[in-house]
């Protein structure tokens, strides 16, 4: 697909997703704040945040179903306001899945093929099959996980280049849930982008290439998973024959305890130069890192504040 | 946690009790609506018994409603008048079944709404999580609605009371309409326990309204059927005659025919499970692909269902109109004094058919105006309800999701006026009576204007005040309609006159069409209708 500027010739590098200082205000609460985003053709991007940050609101401002404040956002370099042309390139997965009652999972497969971006059939009723949806119930009938997987199916079997998935997997069983990781990898493969809004951390870690981590409508920090790693602290448990150095004057290092004979642990964040200095006296015979996990990366974030 | 250990006997005294609050949140849930219409049905009581002295000090206005009391398709529409020589009486038939049929349509939404559609969304499920039961908060919300036709009892009987009019006649006529309100209650929540989803039981509920009140108007126009009367509460309240028979038996029956299904309802309930029905839920069935190849066919498969049920209703209603309009006419013809009187009132060639079928094509605009309101309204349901997001997420633009709506909708108005058109005309060649269809055709299209502009106030509403979008697009159509009438009981200037569309509205098939008029009223529609669709551009959606 070529993606041309307003002069008509061809844009390289143009982002799936752009959002410029986007920003909603409901009356005097400021819901997103001046989100400044680019999310990369290709890419499968986790968008992480407590309830009520403003996750939601940023995928409803992304695909033009509310008008920003003041900002713009862009999928593919159309503005989101321009449905027609935006959303020929995105699947959508809201994140309560509301459907036609009297409609059976098959009927509003086929709506959605006919209303929708082109629909690849083989692989959507491959999709029915993985994922174990009975289309043939009318949709009052289905549970939350049946209703999401529905969506789930329309998105990923369409050919759309960009799916934006606002917590898909909130009603699915861990089974379920691995097909979905298999289906956002299958996408990933085909060249796809993936815009996920998850609170499902190990979900998020198994998928994404890059998280953005939204605390009150801001983005408080947007990095790839390895790196934002690397920016929190890990744990590092040294053993040592020489005597306990002693590291309470190192940057970096924090909740310094003995666990037990000629043992050490504490806490490392930034980088662990200093730290091995100081270590280097103390005759060290073994020395264990533990990176943290997304969960903890992600409590440290909000773990006093809860997220406002 | 202090009281840790507690002996499951002893169940702390200071729980509150949950019913309580189960009827809290009922009341909760319907008392602005409830309020409105009790201000209403003893508001518009009251200002029609005010106006009895001005019209009756006016001879002309006398004669006038004489002869419009003695047209026979106002009787049917209105009910036999009794004691009319009386304010009370009077006012009971002047605005007595329009009070009635309000009550009976907002009891029925309102315990549909307040029940199987809590139910529908899953609120219920967690109510139930708690101490009560289904059989206990069915009973609760329904008690919760009956409140309201009991309050609009009393609210009337006082009203008609302190305007003068006997005690006696105001007691009738305040239990006969609330006893109404409390049957329709009733006869939804037995609804909302028999099927498992809102939309069958608001259905079925104003299909008896419909095939009741439908029963009453043929009792009053056909002779040999006036028993049907008793088998309708509409019928039962005329039966009973305030102010000039003032019967207490046509209210037994009906006190006991409410009571009857109001103790079906705790019964029907305690058989079913929450989220089901006495009806089966379908578990499966083939795909029906039709009609879902896009927006525009998806609109029109959604309308189909509904315009069926009204369709039925209308047509039913102008078939009678039909069947009347011979012996009616020729009844008027056979009376040249009467038929005089009617045209001095402004009802002229209501002794031929034609004449007679114009006066009531015009008030086809109202049940039109209604239906277009409605499905608009259910448009707007279902975006707020998120029904409407995974279309919206596709390449569809706003204007054309809401276009194909109003599209459809309009084939849809269209069809239930030509249906009314069909039917009137099949009455009258049945009976062998002179219409030719182009005539009945070209009548109920001439009405077409007036929904329109209910559909316009309906689509300005979805796109700038979205909540307004299922009430206001009733306005032009019912509200025109009132305001006429009430301009012409108080005399009011002829610009206050002028404001309803009906004033414009030419009697077609009798003459020909106001072209300037229809022009007018389109245009302002289609000003209405493309500010709306610019509104609906341009906000947030309600998911």
């Amino acid at each position: 697909m070529t993606v041309v500027d307003a002069k008509g010739s061809p844009v390289t590098d143009v982002p799936a997703l752009r959002a410029s200082g986007l920003t909603k205000r409901y009356g005097r609460l400021t819901a997103v704040d001046a989100l400044t985003l680019d999310v990369p053709p290709g890419e499968v991007f986790g968008f992480l945040g407590p309830n009520g940050a403003g996750k939601s609101t940023t995928i409803r401002l992304l695909l033009g179903l509310a008008r920003p404040t003041a900002g713009r956002a862009e999928v593919f370099g159309v503005d989101a306001a321009d449905v027609t042309r935006a959303h020929r390139r995105v699947a959508y997965v809201p994140a309560d899945v509301a459907l036609w009652p009297h409609l059976t999972g098959a009927e509003i497969l086929h709506l959605q093929e006919r209303t929708g971006p082109g629909t690849d059939r083989a692989y959507r009723d491959e999709l029915v099959e993985r994922f174990a949806l009975d289309p043939s119930k009318p949709a009052r009938t289905y549970s939350t996980g049946n209703r999401q997987k529905v969506a789930l199916v329309a998105a990923f079997a369409t050919r759309a280049p960009l799916l934006v998935l606002d917590e898909p997997t909130s009603g699915l069983d861990p089974l379920m849930e691995r097909e979905f990781r298999a289906a956002v990898r299958a996408a990933r493969d085909r060249g796809r982008t993936v815009f996920l809004s998850s609170h499902q951390l190990a979900e998020v870690e198994a998928v994404c290439d890059r998280v953005g981590i939204l605390r009150a409508g801001r983005l408080a920090e947007v990095a790839a998973i390895s790196r934002l790693r690397s920016l929190h602290r890990a744990e590092v448990t040294v053993t040592h024959t020489g005597p306990a150095p002693d590291l309470s004057t190192v940057p970096g290092v924090d909740g310094v305890s003995s666990a037990g004979d000629g043992q050490l642990r504490f806490t490392l964040t930034g980088p662990p130069a200093p730290a091995l200095r100081a270590l280097a006296a103390a005759d060290v015979t073994a020395l264990a890192v533990r990176e943290p996990s997304l969960e903890e990366i992600f409590l440290d974030y909000y773990g006093s504040e809860n997220g406002r | 946690m202090t009281a840790a250990v507690v002996s499951p006997a002893a169940r702390p005294a200071s729980l509150p009790a949950p019913g309580r609050a189960v009827s809290r949140l009922a009341i909760r849930q319907i008392r602005r609506g409830g309020l409105i219409v009790v201000a209403l049905t003893s508001g518009m009581t009251a200002m029609v018994a005010a106006t009895f002295d001005t019209v009756m000090a006016d001879p002309a206005a006398a004669g006038s409603l004489a002869a419009l009391a003695g047209n026979p398709a106002v009787r049917t529409l209105f009910g036999t008048p009794a004691g009319l020589d009386t304010s009370g009486g009077f006012t009971v038939w002047r605005v007595g079944t329009f009070t009635a049929v309000l009550l009976a349509a907002w009891t029925i939404m309102a315990t549909t709404r307040i029940t199987r559609g809590e139910e529908d969304t899953g609120r219920w499920d967690v109510l139930l999580a708690g101490r009560i039961t289904l059989r206990g908060a069915v009973v609760r919300h329904l008690t919760a609605v009956m409140l309201v036709p009991v309050a609009a009892a009393a609210a009337m009987t006082t009203v008609l009371t302190m305007s003068g009019t006997p005690a006696g006649g105001a007691l009738v006529h305040g239990i006969g309409t609330g006893l109404i309100g409390l049957f329709f209650a009733a006869a939804a929540a037995l609804a909302a326990q028999i099927f498992p989803a809102r939309t069958p039981a608001t259905g079925t509920a104003f299909t008896v309204l419909g095939v009741t009140l439908l029963a009453r108007m043929v009792g009053d126009g056909i002779t040999a059927l006036q028993w049907l009367r008793w088998l309708s509460p509409f019928g039962l309240t005329e039966l009973s005659g305030p102010y000039l028979h003032d019967r207490v038996v046509p209210l037994v029956v009906l006190l006991a025919a409410t009571a009857a299904t109001a103790l079906t309802v705790p019964v029907a309930a305690a058989r079913r499970e929450v989220r089901g029905g006495l009806t089966a839920a379908h578990t499966g069935r083939p795909a029906r692909l039709g009609l879902l190849g896009g927006v525009e066919q998806f609109a029109v498969r959604r309308v189909l269902r509904p315009l069926a049920g009204w369709a039925l209703g209308i047509g039913a209603y102008f078939l009678l109109v039909g069947l009347t309009a011979v012996s009616v006419t020729e009844f008027l013809a056979a009376n040249p004094a009467m038929a005089g009187q009617a045209a001095e009132a402004g009802f002229a060639g209501l002794g031929s058919v034609t004449g007679f079928t114009a006066t009531l094509f015009a008030l086809l605009a109202m049940p039109v105006g209604g239906f277009v309101t409605v499905r608009l309204g259910a448009f707007v349901a279902a975006e707020t309800d998120r029904r409407l997001v995974l279309l919206t997420a596709q390449p569809i633009s706003r204007a054309r999701l809401l276009g194909a709506e109003i599209a459809a909708t309009t084939a849809a108005a269209v069809t239930l006026v030509t249906v009314a058109g069909l039917a009137t005309w099949t009455g009258v060649t049945a009976i062998g009576g002179e219409l030719p269809l182009t005539a009945a055709l070209q009548g109920v299209w001439n009405t077409l204007p007036v929904a329109a502009l209910g559909l316009g106030v309906c689509v300005l509403a979805t796109g700038w005040a979205p909540r307004l979008a299922g009430t206001v697009g009733a306005l032009p159509a019912v509200g025109g309609f009132l305001l006429l009438v009430i301009a012409e009981s108080v005399g009011a200037p002829s610009w206050v006159r002028e404001i309803s569309p009906y004033a414009h509205l030419a009697p077609v098939p009798l003459t020909g069409a106001d072209w300037t008029a229809t022009a007018v009223m389109l245009a302002v529609a289609a000003v209405l209708t493309g500010a709306g669709i610019a509104g609906f551009r341009l906000r947030d959606l309600r998911s």
